[in-house]
C-alpha cells in the first residue's frame, strides 16, 4: 500500500468513537435486548408467572402439611385414618424430598427455564431470521465478541430475574406457611443455596438456548430442541428405569434438567449423583452445545 | 481501496465467483455491473467477511476487513436493505450499531437527518417500505463516516428523489477522496453515477475500465443518414474502414466516418440529406454486448415456454 493511501485511511473521522471495543459490543447487545417490546413483555410475564407458581407451591405444600397433621400419613376420607395430633415440624419431616420446603422459592423454576430459555434462542435466531445478523457481523467481523456479549446479557438477565422472583416468592411464602403454623425463614437448611443457585441454573439453560439458536439459526427449531431437552427427555429417561439392569436405573439422573436440578438439591439428598456432580454434569451439557455453536458461528457464512 | 486477488466462492458444486482480481481506487465511484446471479452480492459479502472465500483473498484499506480495529470507520456497507430486526425501531437499530464502536448519539441523529428518516426513526423497521429500508441501510453504512463505502443495489426501491440523492451522495463522497463501490443491474444508473466500471458475469470479470472506455471501446460510433438518394450516397461514402448499412428505406447507418465528413461528401456531390444523427453507443448496448454469453438466467419468450410441454407428462 502506498503512503498516500495510508495517510488517507488514518485521517480522523468526524463520526468520532474509539473503534470497536468489547465494552461497546456489550452495550450494543444490551441496547438490542432492551429495545424490543416483546422481550420486555416476556420478561415481565416470566417474573409474574414464576412468582405465581412459586406461591401456589407454597400453598400446596402448606396444605399437605396441614392434611398430614390432621390425618397422619393416610389419605383423608379413607376409613381408619385418625387425627394424629402431629406438630407441624413432625408433619414437615414426612414430606417426600421433592416437596421439601426449601424448594419453594424455586417452585416456578420450570416456567423460568421455558420462557428465558426460549428468549435466549430467539435472541440470536431472530437475528438470523430478520437478516440483522449481517449488520451485527459487519460491525463485529470477528463475530465471537458478539456471541460473548449476548451470552453475558442473557446470563445476567436470567440470573437477576430468577433471583428476584425466588426472593419475592420466599417473602410471599412466609405468611402463607405461617397460616399453617410453619415458620419460613432464611435460616432454613438449603434455602439460601436454592435461592442463589436457581438463577445460575436458569442462566445455564439460557446459554444452552443461545447455543441452540446459533447452531440451528431457526427460532422454532431451537425452541423445540430446548423443550425436548428439558421437558421431554427427563420423562423419556424415567421410562428407562423400567428396563431391567442397574445401568438404566441411573440414566435419568444425567439428563440436563435432572442433573441441573440436583445442583439445587431438588430430589433425594442421597441420590446417586450429589449436587456438585449434578452441577458439573450440567456444565458439561452447556459446553456440549456451546462449543459447536461458537465454532459454527466463526466458520459459517452469515 | 479494495484489492481482491483470485477471489473465489463456491456453494457446494455451484461456482458463484470464479477467482476474480480487481482493485478499487479511492476518489472515484466504481460501479459493479452484472446480471442477476452474476456474483455481485457474493463478492461484496466476501469483502466484509460475511462469506468466507473458497480461495483467494480480499483486503480493504491495506488489511483484511476483520483485522481492522475500527471496521465501521473503515467500511460502511449496505448489503441488504433488510439486514435489520423487524421489531426494532430504526433509531434503536442505529444506536446498537453505533454502540459497538462508541459512536455518539449525535452522529446517530446526524445520519438519521441526512437520510431523511427523522419522521419514521422511532417506528419499527419491519413496517418500512423498500425505499425507507434502503435509506436505513445507507444510514447504517454512513454511521462510522467510513473511508470505503460498499453499496449493493442502493437505489433499489427508491423514489426518483431518493435516486438523485444517492447519486449525489456517492459522487460527493468520492470527491472527498473516499472509495465508493456500488453494484447495480441498472445500466442507466451506472451510466449516470459511476466513473469506473467492473462488469461481472457468471462469476467472472468481463470488463474493468473507465466507463467512457467501455461505452466507446465496444461499439464504433455510427451516424444515421436519411436521404432520398441512398444508393448514390452509399457509393460515395464507401471506402477503407467505412461500413454502410441500410436497415430501412431512405436510411443509412455509417460507421468509420463522422458526421462532419459525411456532410462534406454530401455537399460536394450535391446529395440532399435531411437527417444526419450521430449515434452514441449506449452503456446498455455495450453491456449486452459484453454479457450476452454470460447471462445466468436467459429469459424465454412466453410463447416459447408455453409451447413446450414438460416431458413425462
Amino acid at each position: 500500500m502506498s503512503t498516500s493511501t495510508t495517510a488517507k485511511a488514518a485521517a480522523p473521522s468526524t463520526a468520532g468513537g474509539a473503534g470497536l471495543s468489547f465494552a461497546g459490543v456489550l452495550r450494543s447487545e444490551w441496547i438490542k435486548f432492551r429495545s424490543l417490546t416483546s422481550t420486555k413483555v416476556l420478561l415481565l410475564c416470566t417474573f409474574v408467572a414464576v412468582i405465581g407458581v412459586g406461591t401456589l407451591t407454597a400453598w400446596l405444600r402448606g396444605t399437605i402439611i396441614e392434611q398430614t397433621m390432621k390425618f397422619g400419613l393416610a389419605r383423608p376420607g379413607i376409613p381408619g385414618s385418625n387425627p394424629t395430633g402431629m406438630t407441624a415440624e413432625a408433619a414437615e419431616k414426612t414430606l417426600p424430598p421433592n416437596l421439601a420446603l426449601y424448594g419453594i422459592p424455586n417452585g416456578g423454576l420450570q416456567i423460568g427455564i421455558l420462557i428465558l430459555g426460549s428468549l435466549a434462542v430467539l435472541f440470536i435466531s431472530s437475528e438470523f431470521a430478520t437478516g440483522m445478523i449481517r449488520s451485527t457481523m459487519t460491525a463485529i467481523p470477528k463475530r465471537l465478541p458478539a456471541f460473548a456479549a449476548k451470552a453475558i446479557v442473557l446470563v445476567v438477565v436470567s440470573y437477576v430475574i430468577t433471583l428476584a422472583a425466588a426472593f419475592v416468592t420466599f417473602l410471599i411464602s412466609i405468611p402463607i406457611l405461617h397460616s399453617y403454623g410453619i415458620s419460613m425463614n432464611l435460616q432454613r437448611e438449603g434455602l439460601l443455596p436454592a435461592i442463589f443457585l436457581g438463577g445460575l441454573y436458569v442462566a445455564g439453560v439460557a446459554l444452552i438456548g443461545l447455543s441452540l439458536g446459533t447452531l440451528l439459526r431457526n427460532s422454532a427449531g431451537g425452541i423445540m430442541v430446548l423443550v425436548a431437552l428439558f421437558f421431554v427427555l427427563p420423562f423419556g429417561t424415567q421410562l428407562l428405569t423400567l428396563v431391567p439392569g442397574d445401568f438404566w436405573l441411573h440414566v435419568n439422573e444425567y439428563v440436563p434438567s435432572v442433573a441441573g436440578g440436583r445442583m439445587l438439591e431438588i430430589g433425594h439428598r442421597d441420590a446417586f449423583i450429589d449436587p456438585w456432580a449434578g452441577g458439573l454434569i450440567f456444565v458439561a451439557w452447556i459446553l456440549l452445545f456451546l462449543i459447536p455453536a461458537v465454532i459454527t458461528l466463526k466458520k459459517r457464512d452469515v | 481501496m479494495i484489492e481482491a486477488t483470485n477471489l473465489a466462492k463456491k456453494y457446494g458444486e455451484k461456482v458463484a465467483v470464479a477467482g476474480v482480481s480487481f482493485s478499487i481506487e479511492p476518489g472515484q465511484v466504481t460501479g459493479f455491473l452484472g446480471p442477476n446471479g452474476a456474483g455481485k452480492s457474493t463478492t461484496m459479502r466476501m469483502i466484509v467477511g460475511l462469506d468466507r472465500p473458497t480461495a483467494g483473498s480480499v483486503i480493504v484499506n491495506g488489511r483484511p476487513y476483520a483485522e481492522h480495529r475500527d471496521p465501521l470507520h473503515q467500511v460502511g456497507a449496505l448489503l441488504d436493505a433488510k439486514a435489520v430486526h423487524t421489531s426494532r425501531s430504526a433509531y434503536n437499530h442505529l444506536l446498537a450499531m453505533a454502540a459497538t464502536h462508541g459512536i455518539s448519539t449525535t452522529r446517530v441523529n446526524e445520519v438519521i437527518e441526512m437520510t431523511g428518516l427523522a419522521e419514521v426513526a422511532k417506528k419499527k423497521a419491519g413496517g418500512f417500505s423498500l425505499g425507507m429500508g434502503q435509506r436505513l441501510g445507507i444510514a447504517a453504512a454512513l454511521l462510522g463516516d467510513p473511508q470505503t463505502l460498499i453499496l449493493d443495489e442502493p437505489v433499489n426501491g427508491l423514489d426518483p428523489e431518493g435516486v438523485l440523492w444517492v447519486r449525489n451522495l456517492v459522487k460527493y463522497l468520492a470527491g472527498q477522496g473516499k472509495t465508493v463501490f456500488l453494484s447495480s443491474h441498472l445500466m442507466s444508473e451506472m451510466a449516470q453515477t459511476a466513473d469506473h466500471l467492473i462488469v461481472i458475469g457468471r462469476g467472472r470479470i468481463i470488463a474493468d475500465a473507465p466507463i467512457a472506455d467501455i461505452i466507446a471501446g465496444k461499439q464504433q460510433a455510427r451516424t444515421r443518414i436519411r436521404s432520398q438518394q441512398v444508393s448514390e450516397l452509399s457509393d460515395l461514402l464507401a471506402g477503407e474502414g467505412v461500413s454502410v448499412n441500410s436497415s430501412e428505406n431512405e436510411t443509412l447507418e455509417v460507421s468509420g466516418l463522422d458526421a462532419h465528413q459525411i456532410a462534406r461528401i454530401a455537399l460536394d456531390n450535391r446529395v440532399l440529406i435531411y437527417e444526419l444523427t450521430p449515434l452514441n453507443a449506449s452503456l446498455e448496448e455495450a453491456y449486452f454486448d459484453l454479457t450476452k454469453d454470460e447471462v445466468e438466467f436467459h429469459s424465454h419468450s412466453l410463447a416459447n415456454s408455453g409451447g413446450q410441454a414438460p416431458e413425462g407428462n
